[in-house]
């Protein structure tokens, strides 16, 4: 088995598209996610007012909405259809209108009505600027408020109280600076490589057993056909386990994702997912026996495999079919493993059930890879 | 014109007699047809369970708790007796909240002191906690309007004039598109446009490293092959980005023409793109793989799930090389939100301005190997 990993190992070194495609290319798509999400939560999206008060009040509110870190209040809209029209174009991701007598009918107690438009097709942006624009207009108003109090003679800090008394702590849990971009991206990660991995195994065995191969000269070396195919999957796995610690050490040391968890944990469940992965690739091509198909088999599984994690839509709201197929794919249980020991610092006992799935996952495929294998030797032998 | 229609029924071979490329041009868009969406069926996340901590145990905490669990976005399912507990709950993932009530609540309320209730979020899910957060935050501010409202007039204002004091304005958001936020709507439109660019880079690009050299000028051999994609992807674009949308329930704006007249300079920009790649990689096998490993990433730097603004500028300079950055914008902007053509000059131009330049490049590329 020795022998096979370490011709596997020169075999790297000489193909220069076994090396693109199990090193540079990984490499360089985590730069790309790590450069995308690096500067954290979005800032400075356009919005447009449509001033048609123009009066203190609605001079005080445009100012806050543009003082809102998320929200650069762009231009001035004349009316509403030219402001929808901005937003159609993608312009701007929202609007504000405050109508006309906004300040007269506010003092005269006339409760006029201030609407926010929001752009929710790009519902990501969409919510965050209408988020914003609530806050922007309630810190305005609660400034009015407070002035009406105090002008009927009551102390600043009584008059605070009095207009909240049901005041709201929100507590965001587990991750406290909100910083879920930097999550996301832990999560990206391992789906991008889940990819890589799946495939780049596929090909590295399509080298060796496909049609016009000769399997059999690499399992004499070996000595068996389980040697033979752990020698030819194993040099990828630490590969790709260098360049998931690689992409960590990023993570979680030079962008400060925390770290909560139990690492002996972290590390199991990162070699059953590498391992998992690469048998898919493995079983793919030992299936199909020819890499185009393979690549398409992969294809199917992977590519569409971040929905079925949860990271957007959550994996409990999904139906159940959808939660049976996620549970087949490798990544969803290491993405859970993930989030479950960096940011919540899930118990053991909990947690320890996605390492688990893992394993029998990891189980399950390696034994199909052999039982594959074996039927196609057991073919050649009856047919030479 | 003889070598345009040669190399026209050479791509069309090429596509569609190749088992393996029909598989991937027709079959896989099925496939994925069928797989992508199924996440997102539900759309809207409904009752999302929330763990109840009631320390004060009294008539006001238990009408607070009620209000809370009639909200549509959450529901009250468990009772816990103390943070710790519900903390364990949240990290099974049997909920996604804690609502504390905490001792004293009533009593200062009567009082006419603040009372405050803690409300935690399960902020390592975006969605669940904004939900959490909506789902209670509203009938708390409600219960608190109410409450503030009732000292006024307990201290004698008039009814209106409290409640114009205590809000004094209706505030009222509108969501325009996807006005009930539901999560197919907002992701599947752009999923489509991303997988009939990479099934077709894939596709054109297993059929370009399979050719065989030919004695044509490359330029005629180019104009014969954009003629196969266009009069192919004419049948199936419609199919993908306005049947398709339609069988799964998503709203649809815009006109088909205009869906038209960006699906050309898109279908071309990606054909030519294809032409590229397989020069550029050569072997049909490692064309498979890039292509694969680059779909995530191109969806996120295409700028429609992630803001652009978020995005480096270097990174979504280079991000407007490819076809999807500009063709998603464009098509989810006439098919969701009713935009014309007129609305989208930028994201034309841009298009065309990708098919000329790719095809400078692709007869580039063409002419050194077979001339």
């Amino acid at each position: 088995m020795l022998a096979v990993m370490l011709r596997e190992f020169r075999l790297f070194l000489r193909r220069p598209a076994l090396a693109g495609l199990a090193l540079v290319l990984p490499l360089m798509l985590l730069l790309i996610m790590i450069g995308i999400f690096r500067a954290g939560i979005p800032t400075g999206m356009a919005m447009v007012v449509v001033d048609l008060d123009r009066s203190d009040l609605s001079r005080s509110i445009t100012r806050m909405l543009d003082a809102t870190p998320e929200i650069v209040v762009r231009e001035q809209a004349l009316s509403l259809s030219a402001a929808r029209a901005l937003i159609v174009q993608g312009a701007v991701r929202g609007a504000v209108y405050l109508p006309q007598g906004l300040e007269r009918d506010v003092l005269r107690g006339a409760r006029p009505e201030i609407v926010t438009f929001y752009d929710n097709q790009h519902m990501s942006a969409g919510s965050m600027v209408a988020r914003g624009a609530r806050n922007a207009i309630d810190t305005a108003l609660a400034g009015l408020r407070l002035s009406i109090r105090q002008g009927q003679g009551e102390a600043s800090v009584q008059a605070l109280v009095r207009i909240q008394p049901i005041p709201l702590q929100a507590h965001a849990l587990f991750n406290p600076a909100f910083d879920y971009v930097h999550f996301l991206l832990a999560a990206l990660v391992p789906t991008v490589l889940q990819i890589i991995a799946a495939a780049a195994t596929a090909y590295a065995i399509s080298l060796d057993f496909g049609l016009g191969r000769h399997p059999r000269v690499l399992a004499r070396m070996a000595g068996g056909l389980l040697p033979a195919m752990l020698g030819k999957i194993l040099p990828y796995t630490l590969i790709f386990l260098t360049i998931l610690a690689v992409s960590d050490l990023v993570l979680y040391g030079w962008l400060g994702v925390p770290l909560r968890g139990s690492f002996l944990l972290m590390a199991t469940g990162a070699v059953l997912f590498i391992l998992s992965v690469q048998l898919i690739g493995a079983l793919a091509f030992v299936m199909t026996r020819d890499m185009g198909r393979a690549a398409s088999l992969i294809a199917i599984v992977t590519a569409p495999a971040f929905g079925f994690m949860g990271l957007g839509f959550p994996r409990e709201a999904m139906s159940q079919l959808a939660q049976g197929w996620g549970a087949l794919i490798p990544g969803t249980w290491y993405v859970q493993l993930r989030i479950d020991q960096s940011l919540r610092a899930t118990p053991l006992d909990i947690s320890v059930w996605s390492v688990v799935w893992l394993a029998i996952l990891a189980l399950v495929l390696g034994l199909a890879v052999l039982a594959r294998l074996k039927g196609l030797r057991d073919t050649a032998m009856a047919s030479s | 014109m003889k070598a345009v229609l040669a190399s026209f029924r050479a791509e069309w071979r090429g596509m569609f007699a190749d088992p393996q490329v029909r598989l991937i041009l027709l079959l896989s868009l099925v496939i994925y047809a069928l797989i992508y969406p199924l996440p997102y069926r539900a759309e809207v996340l409904r009752d999302v369970p929330v763990v109840l901590v009631d320390l004060d145990r009294s008539t006001s905490s238990a009408e607070l708790a009620r209000r809370v669990d009639a909200s549509e976005a959450v529901a009250l399912t468990e009772d816990a007796p103390d943070m710790v507990v519900a903390t364990r709950l949240v990290q099974a993932r049997k909920a996604y909240g804690v609502m504390v009530i905490p001792e004293g609540f009533e009593r200062a309320l009567l009082r006419g002191n603040q009372s405050p209730v803690a409300l935690y979020g399960d902020a390592s899910y975006f969605l669940m906690y904004q939900r959490v957060m909506q789902g209670a935050g509203v009938p708390l501010r409600q219960m608190g309007a109410e409450v503030e409202i009732g000292r006024l007039i307990g201290q004698g204002t008039a009814p209106e004039v409290a409640l114009a004091q205590v809000s004094p304005v209706s505030q009222v958001e509108v969501p325009l598109f996807n006005p009930v936020a539901g999560y197919a709507t907002y992701v599947l439109p752009a999923a489509f446009v991303l997988i009939l660019q990479q099934t077709m880079l894939m596709g054109l690009a297993l059929v370009a490293t399979r050719r065989g050299p030919s004695d044509m000028h490359p330029i005629w051999r180019l104009i014969g092959r954009m003629l196969a994609w266009t009069i192919a992807y004419a049948g199936i674009l419609p199919v993908y980005l306005i049947v398709l949308p339609w069988v799964y329930g998503l709203p649809h704006l815009g006109e088909t023409a205009s869906v038209l007249f960006l699906g050309l300079p898109f279908v071309l920009a990606t054909g030519l793109l294809a032409q590229i790649v397989a020069a550029i990689f050569r072997r049909g096998e490692v064309v498979q793989v890039v292509l694969l490993a680059v779909g995530l990433p191109f969806f996120f730097l295409s700028g429609f799930a992630w803001p652009v603004e978020a995005i480096p500028p270097g990174l979504n300079l280079v991000a407007q090389v490819i076809p999807s950055t500009p063709a998603i914008d464009a098509l989810v902007r006439v098919t969701q939100m009713g935009a014309s053509l007129a609305d989208l000059q930028s994201g034309l131009w841009h298009l065309w301005g990708l098919t000329a330049c790719f095809a400078c490049i692709a007869l580039l590329t063409e002419r050194p190997r077979r001339f």
